[in-house]
């Protein structure tokens, strides 16, 4: 077998995995977009090193809806069963290395202590076949967040687009080999990337010790609340639980749910300890990039750009990351931190 | 796959009293006895009790963890899933996952005199502690409770106050809100940090748990901080909003805790290290 497939057998692989029984998820054109989407048969996959999907591949791993069990209500009794677990497998092909780099840092909330098995189910049986990168825009980071357009974090297979038409292929992981056995294709010559925009550590150390400051007002004013910048995440994992059903029982599903929100923190005493909005993109910026990698040493963001691109407000979350890099340069220049 | 982590244990419920217009506890028990027997916890550990069709909610389990038979929560009807439990009666059937969090290291407070604060709905996360103590009488040494509500109708456990101070070394001081005293209101009249500097409590060889708003808290640190209580022998439970509670969903993070699982038990000297976010 060759490594190296022309764009027609790519996409007679994915048809060949569909008709196996297969789910697949790959981008789509939907209108100007690309989202990733399940795909329904193989001609809908759009294999464009050049464009970002303006949503994640979270949402195979982590659904934005789920069920958890099923309750019956029964006089005063009550009887709870299991939702029937998918057992079928999932490729996703065409991901974006800065979307598969968030599935491993998604595994360490997902498996602290106690082990999510929603989670951790799902990510056993899938497979994730990357695309390489062949192009960034303005809002892309990746580099700035020590990843890259080639990085392999979180591929199971990686493909190259040769740019005539086929694709060179390299399988990282057993699964990976799984699909694509010895097809092995030694990765054309890498690309830089986009320019380094801040640096992940030192605004992680700024943040810190800045957690009272009036940059937070002035940066962060504009934010309408929203939370597309936490739906197109591919990091971003906080969820809600409720009960859907009537008099005669439901589920309780798992919901995403965002900290922009004002009811996220809000206590049954009518205290918020996050009651404006400046206070919640905060919080979200301090979990990215202090607590997260406190807690569990990496980063929890891939520079994918999306909250960028998708902030109704143009708000630019990497605008507020550069400032506070530009105020962090600062006072290290003032303060030189010792070696 | 594994356990499914987020699916409740089934409880019957045993008792329901109402403790003030607005507050009642729950008294619970496994429906699987295997769970009921196997099942321990520590004082100050947190339970998520379902109505199922209304949802979750996080309550601290108010009864002692030598009470091998049953469990009991408390809670104030203020919202959705409030208002479900409060319709809840005897025979019902309720839903249980924990035990959760840290709880209080009673183990550390040995040989040490206590000194228990609380306001309104947080006497029943310090009920638990005090009937530990008081089962461990040796190992503990005076115990002290100062308690305090709006209003004489809003006292919780009244009963169970009374029969603490009959304990030997043990003093309860009550104090409603000036105007929420009744004509034959025995107890004192001010606000909490007030009654407890009036109270003289001797402070040496001290731990002091304070529960109550974050007001009466702000207000009574300083008293602590007069009578020589240490602020790493100061502990509070934090009440931060919950889903999951064991650090998957992300609302209870507060700087670099995530008070489900890092807490919710915390010294003041460890809230002062972290941000003010809770």
């Amino acid at each position: 077998m060759s490594a190296i497939i022309p764009v027609a057998e790519l996409g007679e692989l994915v048809a060949g995995w569909i008709g196996a029984g297969k789910l697949v998820a790959a981008p789509v054109a939907v209108g100007d977009r690309l989202l990733y989407q399940q795909l329904a048969s193989a001609d809908q996959a759009v294999f464009d090193a050049r464009r970002r999907p303006a949503n994640s591949i979270k949402e195979f791993l982590f659904p934005r809806h789920e069920p958890l069990f099923r309750y019956r209500i029964e006089g005063r009794g009550i009887e709870l069963s299991e939702v029937a677990p998918e057992e079928r497998e999932q490729i996703v092909i065409g991901a974006k290395p800065c979307d598969a780099a968030a599935l491993p840092i998604l595994d360490l909330v997902f498996n602290w202590d106690f082990e999510d098995g929603f989670y951790t189910a799902r990510r056993a049986r899938t497979t994730v076949i990357s695309l390489a990168c062949a192009a960034e825009d303005e809002a892309c980071f990746c580099t700035s967040v020590g990843l890259g357009p080639e990085d392999e974090a979180g591929s199971d297979a990686m493909l190259f687009d040769l740019g005539d038409g086929r694709f060179a292929v390299r399988a990282v992981t057993e699964k990976g080999k799984a699909l694509f056995g010895e097809r092995q294709a030694e990765p054309p010559a890498p690309r830089p990337g986009p320019e380094p925009k801040f640096d992940a550590a030192r605004v992680g150390r700024y943040l810190a010790s800045h957690f009272e400051s009036p940059l937070w007002k002035e940066l962060t004013l504009a934010c309408l609340g929203c939370g597309a910048c936490a739906y197109t995440c591919p990091t971003c994992h906080c969820f809600d639980m409720v009960d859907e059903g009537n008099a005669a029982g439901g589920v309780r599903v798992k919901n995403w749910d965002s900290c922009q929100f004002p009811l996220f923190t809000l206590h049954a005493s009518g205290h918020n300890p996050r009651s404006v909005q400046p206070q919640r993109q905060r919080q979200r910026l301090f979990h990215k990039f202090v607590t997260y990698p406190q807690k569990f040493n990496a980063v929890l963001c891939t520079g994918c750009g999306n909250c960028e691109r998708n902030c109704p407000a143009g708000l630019g979350v990497l605008a507020v990351l550069k400032a506070i890099d530009g105020e962090a340069m600062n006072q290290d220049a003032k303060e030189p931190v010792q070696a | 796959m594994q356990k499914n982590l987020y699916k409740p244990d089934l409880m019957e419920v045993l008792d329901v009293q109402r403790q003030t217009p607005d507050v009642k506890s729950v008294r619970v028990r496994f429906l699987d006895d295997g769970r009921a027997r196997d099942f321990s916890f520590r004082v100050g550990q947190f339970g998520q009790f379902s109505v199922f069709g209304s949802g979750e909610a996080t309550f601290n389990i108010c009864s002692s963890s030598n009470w091998k038979d049953y469990l009991e929560f408390c809670f104030r009807r203020t919202g959705r899933v409030t208002e479900a439990l409060w319709q809840v009666e005897k025979g019902d059937t309720i839903g249980f996952r924990g035990p959760y969090g840290n709880g209080y290291p009673v183990e550390a407070w040995e040989g040490r005199n206590l000194i228990f604060v609380g306001g309104g709905i947080a006497m029943p996360p310090i009920r638990c502690a005090v009937w530990y103590a008081l089962e461990n009488r040796a190992k503990y040494g005076d115990i002290t409770i100062v308690y305090g509500a709006r209003t004489v109708a809003d006292l919780t456990f009244s009963g169970e106050l009374e029969e603490w101070s009959r304990h030997e070394r043990v003093r309860v001081v009550q104090c409603v809100d000036p105007g929420g005293e009744t004509p034959d209101w025995k107890g004192e009249i001010g606000l909490i940090p007030t009654v407890l500097e009036r109270a003289q409590v001797p402070a040496e060889n001290a731990v002091a748990l304070v529960i109550g708003p974050p007001i009466m808290i702000k207000y009574t640190l300083p008293v602590l901080d007069r009578m020589g209580v240490r602020e790493e022998d100061i502990y509070t439970s934090l009440e931060n909003r919950m889903k999951c509670g064991v650090g998957k969903c992300g609302r209870c993070n507060a700087g670099p805790i995530y008070v489900c699982k890092d807490g919710p038990v915390f010294t003041m000297r460890q809230l002062r290290s972290i941000p003010n976010d809770f």
